[in-house]
């Protein structure tokens, strides 16, 4: 997959690095079992500190996208199947919101309340 | 009166940079190896006196079962060795542009001749002073001897080989060649990661035959051995990870090295092919293709292709290669002007 950082953009990096993981999750790009690349060897492919990547798989893996295990590194888990139909199904529900001409706000207003 | 058309030449017959390091390859893909075919000729020719006869030229499932002179034999051992050398060599000096390629006949040839030669003459030695060549004993002790020998001489064959000189290019990067929209401070890293399907079982299955075999003839420790190591090199060279960032293309196996690396400054242009390994390559693996090309080809379909300096081509099969070879000519192009 793609990583890129921005340093000039207002979202801290490991922020942004863990939004792709997450991102590439949903659009079924990153399946489960799919080994993310070793922290130090991304650190050194980006150019950033290795905790900046530490903390962005320590995040996702709190969130259960991904297991770390030491000397197998980052492993995508089964959660992050259920992320793409979580997607898939956030995708439908956009598009009836568009169909129906119903505003962002008022659809995330929605969204907001179901969960409640 | 007419004007003459002037002649332009394709854009493809730009003189190609001559060929590095002939003499090198030459010395150790040609001239060592028949060295080597030269001492298994020698050798044995100098111990003719100690020798029975006839010699024990054959080995079977239950020991020696084919007698005959040893001049024969060592002529035919030298004669494939020099053959093979030859051919090998002819690759290097004439295709030779990218030193993975120099490194593979360096290292096949030496290990040709290296495990050839030491079967023959190591086969011979154990059969000095002897009376009658029945008495010979088993020749697994030289099998593996020549296994082991054949290995370090290609390996450190091939570490003399010097890797391909720095050729920076100075031209621009095609417009044409696909980009990937980036900010001037943005980094980006691609990573994928590619491997032949069931490679696993691939290695696990010809390991266990390579034993099988080697116990039937009665070689297990010999079968042992070469399937263990056939097996490990199936599974390392049958799975890469391949990445793109400021360090340019870097394609390495599953064991981590030896690592493949296509620097940012030697990039001319990177775009997305479709391979067919049988045809293009002649199988799968680290190969060498038409005109020098060079490819990590682990299945079929779409690879991320590299035109690089020095009229070098690589490529590697890997999914996603359009954001692969659109980041790569984004970041070349960073380090152009």
């Amino acid at each position: 997959m793609l990583f890129r950082l921005d340093p000039s953009a207002n979202e801290n990096l490991a922020a942004q690095l863990a939004r792709q993981i997450r991102s590439a999750a949903a659009r079924g790009e990153l399946a489960p079992g799919t080994r993310l690349p070793a922290a130090r060897e991304l650190a050194e492919s980006l150019g950033v500190n290795l905790h900046t990547v530490l903390k962005a798989y320590q995040d996702v893996r709190d969130e259960g996208l991904i297991e770390l295990r030491r000397g197998r590194g980052a492993v995508m888990t089964d959660a992050s199947r259920d992320v793409r139909r979580l997607r898939e199904a956030i995708d439908a529900a956009v598009a009836v919101a568009r169909e129906l001409h119903v505003s962002p706000t008022t659809t995330l207003a929605l969204v907001k309340e179901a969960l409640q | 009166m007419t004007t003459p058309t002037p002649q332009l030449p394709p854009v493809d017959a730009r003189p190609r940079p001559a060929v590095p390091y002939r003499g090198r390859t030459t010395l150790l893909t040609l001239l060592l190896p028949l060295a080597i075919a030269a001492a298994t000729v020698a050798l044995p020719w100098s111990w003719r006196d100690e020798l029975p006869d006839p010699v024990a030229t054959h080995w079977g499932t239950h020991g020696v079962d084919g007698f005959g002179s040893y001049e024969p034999q060592v002529i035919v051992t030298a004669a494939i060795i020099a053959v093979a050398a030859i051919a090998l060599w002819a690759v290097g000096f004439f295709a030779g542009r990218q030193a993975i390629i120099r490194r593979t006949v360096v290292g096949i040839s030496l290990w040709f001749a290296g495990l050839l030669s030491i079967v023959v003459v190591g086969g011979l030695d154990i059969q000095r002073g002897l009376a009658d060549a029945h008495d010979t004993g088993s020749l697994n002790g030289i099998l593996l001897l020549s296994f082991g020998v054949a290995t370090v001489l290609a390996l450190g064959g091939a570490f003399l080989v010097p890797g391909d000189p720095a050729q920076p290019s100075s031209d621009p990067v095609p417009p044409t060649a696909a980009r990937l929209p980036l900010g001037a401070g943005e980094a980006a890293s691609w990573v994928q990661r590619v491997s032949t399907r069931g490679y696993i079982a691939l290695a696990v299955g010809v390991t266990a035959f390579t034993v099988f075999i080697g116990v039937l003839t009665r070689a297990w420790i010999f079968g042992t051995v070469f399937g263990l190591v056939l097996g490990a090199a199936i599974a390392s060279f049958m799975r890469w990870t391949v990445v793109v960032d400021r360090d340019g293309l870097t394609v390495r196996p599953g064991i981590g090295r030896p690592r493949i690396r296509i620097p940012l400054d030697e990039v001319e242009s990177a775009s997305v092919i479709d391979v067919r390994p049988i045809a293009e390559f002649g199988g799968y693996g680290v190969r060498g293709g038409k005109g020098g090309r060079v490819g990590v080809v682990v299945r079929k379909g779409e690879a991320l292709q590299v035109d690089r300096t020095g009229g070098r081509v690589f490529l590697v099969t890997v999914d996603d290669a359009a954001t692969g070879a659109a980041l790569l000519n984004t970041l070349a192009a960073r380090t152009r002007g």
